[in-house]
């Protein structure tokens, strides 16, 4: 099946009302939605809350079932749901990052994170859900590992960003991190053995790169290839060796394969990778554009 | 002769007014010159003494903290996780590693921002809110300030 052939249509199927300012960011529990489990969503707000809907089975709608509040004293800026789904980070304008666990029926802060010097924009689970990252505009990332207990321990505190640092996302697969800036620039992290994280590859715009802010990156299925989106009206396709990625050995460098223009008009905020090969991307022309790969690549 | 003579002395007198601007430029810039060098140097000494002192107090700030946590492994060696031990050896490191006699060194501003970054690290794994007035931060610019 080419996906560009086929005709894709996005249908609104609910509009969810609760929030009483604006929402930030939507993550889908992993996990659910199919094979008899409801969908679940955890959406965050300017509105310093979290809520969880649920689909109902019988009547396909989205009901709220739960208020994530009285935690974070200003606004809530993501979420991400734990690979296993068990538990929920979310990162705050208040400088903390707090992670949430379903208990019975309503969910409990079962710890805060306290490092960031003021807004966390971003938070990202590795594949295993065993280190946690989170980035903000002091323009660090933080890298905390995942203890029994719920504990969390930082392992390291990465500074290269020269500003703000709008999002982080862990590879796939590998246990790489990358990170994206308000100075134009991808960064991709790597261990060194024993806690020694550092930067081993900077995508700026000597390397056919954004010329503005790069607010988000997504990964292909695969985690091969890359998109990511900007300020500068373009998304860019980037793209890396698996086999080097996965043997571990020696950096696998990430080169740009192509940059998609013309499309949007506004800064384009946000950009996901489906597991099918769509890429959605969202901007503030209000528009959301769907694009397939079609087969010359 | 007598005529002859006063066209000389009339151009002796044009040459040394001329002469008078150019030296009193001269003599304006040398003793400017002068002032500077010692004002300068008077200068350079104030911000050496005060940017030893700022970078003093923060080194010593360090050192306090890495030797009450030392102290504190010495007498129960599992007070903290083998993490932290591990962090606070490798601040301990780069603090010693700092070039105190050298202030040309080309390394003292790196050094003194792993510092940072690890004191941060450790700061947040123990849980402890340590500060004191000079403590830069990263998003401030690094504006030191008593």
């Amino acid at each position: 099946m080419s996906l560009v052939d086929e005709s894709f249509e996005l249908k609104e199927l609910q509009v969810l009302e609760g929030h009483a300012d604006r929402v930030w960011s939507v993550a889908w529990k992993p996990a659910t939605g199919f094979d008899g489990v409801p969908a679940v969503l955890a959406s965050c707000s300017g509105d310093k809350t979290v809520r969880v809907w649920e689909q109902s089975p019988s009547s396909g709608s989205f009901q709220c079932k739960a208020v994530l509040e009285e935690t974070h004293t200003r606004t809530v800026r993501s979420c991400a749901w734990s690979p296993s789904g068990k538990l929920l980070a979310t990162a705050s304008f208040d400088a903390t990052t707090a992670v949430w666990e379903h208990v019975g029926d309503d969910y409990e802060c079962v710890s805060t994170l306290e490092g960031h010097e003021n807004e966390v924009k971003s938070i990202s689970w590795n594949a295993s859900g065993s280190l946690l990252a989170t980035c903000g505009r002091d323009k660090s990332v933080w890298i905390w590992e995942v203890l029994p207990g719920n504990e969390f321990e930082c392992v390291s505190v990465l500074q290269g960003h020269t500003q703000d640092v709008k999002m982080v996302q862990w590879h796939p697969n590998m246990d790489i991190l990358f990170s994206c800036s308000y100075d134009n620039t991808i960064k991709v992290w790597a261990e060194d053995g024993d806690d020694d994280w550092h930067c081993v590859q900077t995508l700026a715009e000597a390397n056919n790169g954004h010329t503005s802010t790069v607010w988000a990156l997504s990964f292909n299925a695969t985690g091969d290839k890359m998109a990511t989106c900007s300020d500068d009206l373009t998304l860019k396709i980037w793209g890396s060796d698996l086999l080097t990625i996965q043997s571990g050995n020696g950096s696998a460098p990430w080169k740009h394969i192509c940059t998609l223009s013309g499309y949007h008009d506004r800064t384009i905020f946000s950009v996901h990778w489906s597991r099918e090969g769509i890429i959605a991307s969202g901007a503030a022309d209000d528009a959301i554009r769907l694009f397939a790969e079609d087969g010359d690549g | 002769m007598a005529a002859s003579s006063e066209p000389n002395s009339r151009e002796d007198i044009f040459d040394s007014s001329l002469n008078l601007e150019e030296t009193h430029l001269k003599e304006g810039y040398n003793e400017g010159y002068a002032d500077g060098l010692v004002s300068g140097e008077e200068e350079g000494r104030q911000v050496g003494l005060k940017t030893g002192f700022e970078v003093g107090e923060e080194l010593g700030f360090y050192r306090g903290c890495i030797d009450v946590w030392n102290s504190a492994i010495r007498v129960d060696s599992n007070c903290f996780s083998s993490r932290v031990v591990r962090s606070i050896k490798q601040m301990e490191e780069l603090l010693n590693k700092y070039p105190i006699s050298n202030p040309e060194d080309e390394s003292v501003s790196d050094v003194m921002d792993s510092l940072r970054l690890k004191f941060r690290a450790i700061c947040a794994i123990l849980n402890v809110k340590l500060e004191y007035n000079g403590y830069p931060k990263s998003s401030d610019g690094g504006n030191i300030q008593f």
